[in-house]
């Protein structure tokens, strides 16, 4: 199984740096979703691994070869376009057996294989159709088994499910997954969705500015992130992200909701931090949750299946999410009981915006004390 | 009620000017079934019995084959070396977009904005030189050059349209640049193919002035026939030319009426195409 490495990868155009030295492990035989905001340089770093764009500087190894010179074609890379690309004048068993017929596979296999692609995204009774006759998520769907038909170990998805409705992405991104499973192969899934991305992934990168922030199993980089922009970037509903003065002496941190005791993870640090508080770890009072006060609601988002509801409390505004039954008495204005479950909240210094520490219990003792 | 008239004053209208602009061609048809006294008579003379002597005497006539054949053969030959290598140009310009690709679309075209009258003398010249008067293969070239500019145009328009996702999608699973161009863009692009080669057919066949300068007996087509036989034995000889036109603007109109459903996408340029 091919290992991906990139080394010290950079791409600039004209006037522009795309990629700014990233440096990437991509796990064999496993799903990794390649995620940032758009403009981000996800784009441009996949086309560099697939061989449309070289690199300013910097090497790709592939089991330890470079192959920053090799042609696209050589690389065992199956590539599927974020517009699609089906062409227009083949039908659509045309367009998915194209790879192999350019490989000049024998007719009889051709139609097996495609017959295979096709069960496995349901898309066999659309074979005879022109790609125009098609709805988005078939071509999608076509698309996809076009680019899994090319005999390669990695296959790499550009925003996929983009411009799809909600129940056509659930239902692919379960037939992405059922498909990985069965082809073994590695899967490299660009999104700027963070929430698909962590919906399909078991390994997350993420992107920012041309930059790669952080990399690593999808608990890890979710729970426990090394870097303030990744938890600002993956996660929705936003992180509260709060200004912090550090007491490295006392363990402590003082916010805008209260003193914070924490636990420091790496030595000595300055005195200007930031601590990030997950919507899901602030609630509503409870057992084993630390009260933060009464705040005030001004703002609710209803989700279907929960709200995002955003509470005032003195001059900060959190952002928690509450189930949708629990609900039906809350209007802007409402007293809204906060706490806090301890063991979520990171620390991060405030200038460089690496992680620093965790916070270990709750502000009560000292806020109302 | 009131819509109803309207449209139908419409087409009253475009009738009406669509005739205006038929008349000449309807009155020529209908002169080369005449007789000499009966095309210049007045007043002009609608019903009468028609005659074939005018055609039998123009197919017995050896100068009419030999430029018939010429302005079918360079017509054919020109235009086809044009849209093939505009086809490649425009692919290039479109994807591999060179250094300022604008001005030298520009310097392309330029060729065109002068009238053929400017252009001729140094034509004139240079084929003088290279002792290319009178050649049908430089009077091949010369129409292929003259068309490619304009084929270039359409065609860039055209292969614009199509999304280079398709190139990347041949490129990733090893398809050469021929086969992409072949296999991939050009049956994208076949309306603006197509109206390039009826615009460059259309051009070549209707050419006078350059085939009469540089070219010579070996190379003129029927508009130099036309010309230069119209005036035999002391006046103009009406019956030769309008037997001549008639049969002059069949095979354009057989071109046009055959492929007129590209030619209406390839005027409007075909720059507005979704990706698929």
């Amino acid at each position: 199984m091919s290992r991906i490495r990139f080394e010290g990868i950079s791409k600039s155009y004209r006037d522009a740096i795309a990629l700014d030295r990233i440096d990437l492990d991509i796990e064999p035989a496993g799903l990794t979703a390649v995620c940032g905001p758009p403009g981000c340089g996800k784009s441009v770093l996949m086309r560099i691994l697939i061989g449309l764009e070289a690199p300013s500087a910097g090497r790709i190894l592939f089991d330890g070869e470079d192959i920053a010179q090799m042609p696209a074609a050589e690389r065992s890379i199956g590539y599927v376009p974020q517009s699609f690309a089906l062409f227009p004048h083949m039908s659509v068993f045309d367009n998915i057996a194209y790879p192999m017929a350019l490989q000049a596979v024998p007719r009889s296999e051709i139609a097996a294989r495609v017959d295979q692609a096709a069960g496995i995204l349901h898309i066999r009774p659309l074979l005879a159709k022109r790609p125009s006759q098609l709805s988005g998520g078939e071509k999608q769907r076509a698309a996809i088994a076009r680019g899994i038909l090319k005999n390669a170990d990695i296959f790499i998805l550009d925003d996929p499910l983009v411009g799809l409705d909600f129940k056509l992405r659930e239902s692919l991104m379960e037939d992405l997954k059922d498909m990985r499973a069965e082809l073994g192969a590695t899967f490299l899934y660009v999104t700027s969705d963070p929430l698909e991305a962590l919906t399909m992934a078991e390994h997350l990168v993420v992107m920012d500015r041309g930059r790669l922030v952080e990399a690593g199993p999808v608990d890890t980089v979710y729970y426990d992130p090394s870097w303030l922009r990744t938890i600002e970037l993956v996660g929705f509903p936003r992180c509260n992200v709060l200004p912090a003065h550090l007491d490295a002496t006392n363990a402590m941190c003082t916010t805008a909701i209260g003193r914070l005791p924490i636990a420091l993870e790496n030595g000595a640090a300055s005195a200007d931090a930031m601590v990030a508080i997950r919507p899901e770890h602030i609630t509503s009072p409870a057992s084993g949750t630390a009260p933060l006060g009464i705040g005030k609601v001004t703002l609710v988002e209803n989700l279907g299946s929960e709200s995002v509801v955003y509470v005032q409390l003195d001059e900060t505004t959190l952002v928690t999410t509450v189930p949708a039954r629990a609900l039906a008495s809350l209007d802007l204005g409402d007293p809204f009981p906060l706490a806090m479950r301890p063991g979520g909240p990171i620390v991060f210094d405030r200038a460089s915006g690496r992680r620093i520490g965790r916070v270990t219990g709750a502000p009560g003792e000292f806020r109302d004390g | 009620m009131n819509e109803r008239i309207r449209e139908g004053l419409y087409h009253a209208l475009l009738w009406l000017v669509s005739l205006v602009f038929f008349a000449p061609v309807f009155w020529i048809v209908l002169s080369s079934f005449k007789t000499g006294p009966q095309i210049l008579a007045v007043p002009p003379i609608l019903f009468f019995r028609p005659t074939f002597d005018n055609y039998a005497k123009l197919f017995a006539d050896p100068a009419f084959e030999h430029h018939f054949f010429n302005s079918i053969a360079l017509s054919v030959l020109a235009v086809l070396i044009a849209v093939a290598v505009s086809f490649l140009a425009a692919f290039a310009f479109s994807r591999f977009r060179p250094a300022a690709t604008n001005f030298l679309m520009f310097l392309l075209l330029s060729i065109r904005m002068l009238p053929g009258s400017a252009a001729i003398l140094p034509v004139y010249l240079m084929y003088v030189a290279f002792g290319w008067k009178d050649s049908f293969v430089a009077m091949t070239l010369f129409y292929a050059m003259f068309s490619i500019p304009f084929s270039v145009w359409i065609l860039k328009g055209f292969i614009d349209g199509v999304s280079p996702r398709f190139d990347e999608t041949g490129i990733v699973n090893g398809a050469s640049w021929f086969g992409i161009i072949a296999r991939l863009t050009l049956p994208q692009v076949y309306p603006g193919v197509v109206a390039a080669l009826i615009f460059n057919f259309i051009f070549v066949w209707n050419e006078f002035l350059f085939n009469y300068i540089i070219g010579g007996i070996n190379t003129s087509n029927i508009p130099v026939l036309l010309a230069t036989n119209l005036s035999q034995g002391g006046g103009i000889d009406w019956t030769f030319l309008s037997s001549l036109t008639t049969i002059y603007i069949v095979p354009p109109i057989l071109v046009v009426y055959l492929f007129q459903r590209y030619l209406l996408v390839g005027m409007t340029f075909g720059t507005v195409r979704g990706e698929v």
